[in-house]
């Protein structure tokens, strides 16, 4: 089976990372006559979290197309069986779905995280005609004296790298507008 | 000079070795403890890297100092460098410094002295290098890239 393509979309907390990816979702459904899904990570634990998934969720249900909503915390691998080479996917985000293999799921070793979040990805891209994966830009500022927080960053930029290499376009969104890193713009 | 940056954890090392990928090098990084001053008596192969800017500024941070002291004291050191690199055209020297400017001010004094120090050094590098890339996830973004 034919692999689908895989995109990547980074950047700041409310650049518009997750709106750029949906319009990439929309845009690309039209040409390929596909379905929209997309995969919340999101365990919606607080007030805070609530409402931001609820103005995303308001977001998709006034666009004009219609978006299948997943919420999957973890193991995303279970949920690759129902996708097809007519789905298109976006995934927000991977920041989410490492917090809670880390502090839902207890799971410490940077090695195997890496490795594992890869394949959870890996295994929608394999399922889907397009993934688009969203995540989040977080290794930009002064060292944290805290090991827990500097290993977050070693296994998110390590997990960044990775996807990026396999991605066949990235981009990096900055305050609303898309700057392509690899590949040629959607 | 070519000066690197970007973000911790981006692959800046790894973008280094397979740019230049030399049998004989030295490699200098502040992450194993190294001092990035240029060695007076030392004879050295013609690619130098120095690794882990940001680190060897933050030791030579002194809170009761200006930071216009600070950024001179560097850059004198680096001149050394600069120097020996001018002297041959077989020489290259490569510093490799990560990106600490994007996070919210910290409340600590040094921090902050440290993030505008390396924030201005990074500036004086790019001024002097002949090229400077920023790396992201492994990919690199020519900044500058003088013609000869």
């Amino acid at each position: 089976m034919e692999t689908g393509k895989l995109i990547f979309v980074t950047g700041g907390s409310r650049s518009g990372k997750t709106s750029y990816a949906e319009k990439m979702a929309i845009d690309l459904g039209q040409d390929l006559e596909a379905n929209l899904h997309y995969i919340a990570c999101s365990d919606s634990i607080d007030m805070e979290m609530s409402e931001r998934i609820a103005r995303h969720r308001r977001d998709r249900e006034n666009a004009p197309v219609h978006w299948e909503t997943w919420e999957c915390p973890y193991n995303v691998q279970r949920i690759a069986r129902h996708f097809s080479k007519r789905d298109i996917l976006v995934l927000d985000c991977v920041t989410t779905l490492l917090d809670n293999y880390l502090y839902e799921l207890m799971m410490k070793e940077a090695e195997w995280l890496i490795d594992c979040l890869f394949d959870e990805l890996t295994s929608l891209q394999e399922a889907s005609s397009v993934l688009i994966v969203v995540s989040n830009e977080v290794t930009q500022e002064v060292p944290f004296k805290e090991q827990l927080i500097k290993k977050y960053q070693y296994i998110l930029g390590s997990l960044h790298q990775k996807i990026v290499y396999q991605a066949d376009t990235a981009y990096l969104v900055e305050n609303g507008l898309p700057i392509c890193k690899k590949g040629a713009a959607e | 000079m070519h000066f690197i940056t970007g973000g911790a954890f981006n692959g800046k090392r790894k973008w280094v070795k397979k740019h230049y990928d030399a049998n004989h090098r030295l490699w200098l990084s502040a992450y194993n403890a190294d001092a990035l001053t240029k060695p007076s008596h030392e004879t050295m192969p013609d690619l130098v890297v120095l690794e882990g800017l940001e680190k060897w500024i933050y030791t030579q941070i002194d809170t009761a100092l200006t930071p216009d002291i600070h950024r001179q004291n560097i850059i004198n050191q680096i001149k050394h460098w600069l120097a020996w690199e001018n002297a041959d055209s077989h020489r290259k020297l490569v510093i490799i410094g990560t990106d600490i400017s994007k996070g919210i001010v910290p409340t600590d004094k040094r921090n902050r002295l440290w993030r505008d120090i390396t924030g201005w050094i990074y500036q004086d590098l790019v001024t002097q290098a002949d090229r400077a890339d920023v790396i992201w996830y492994g990919i690199e973004q020519t900044i500058k890239h003088n013609e000869f």
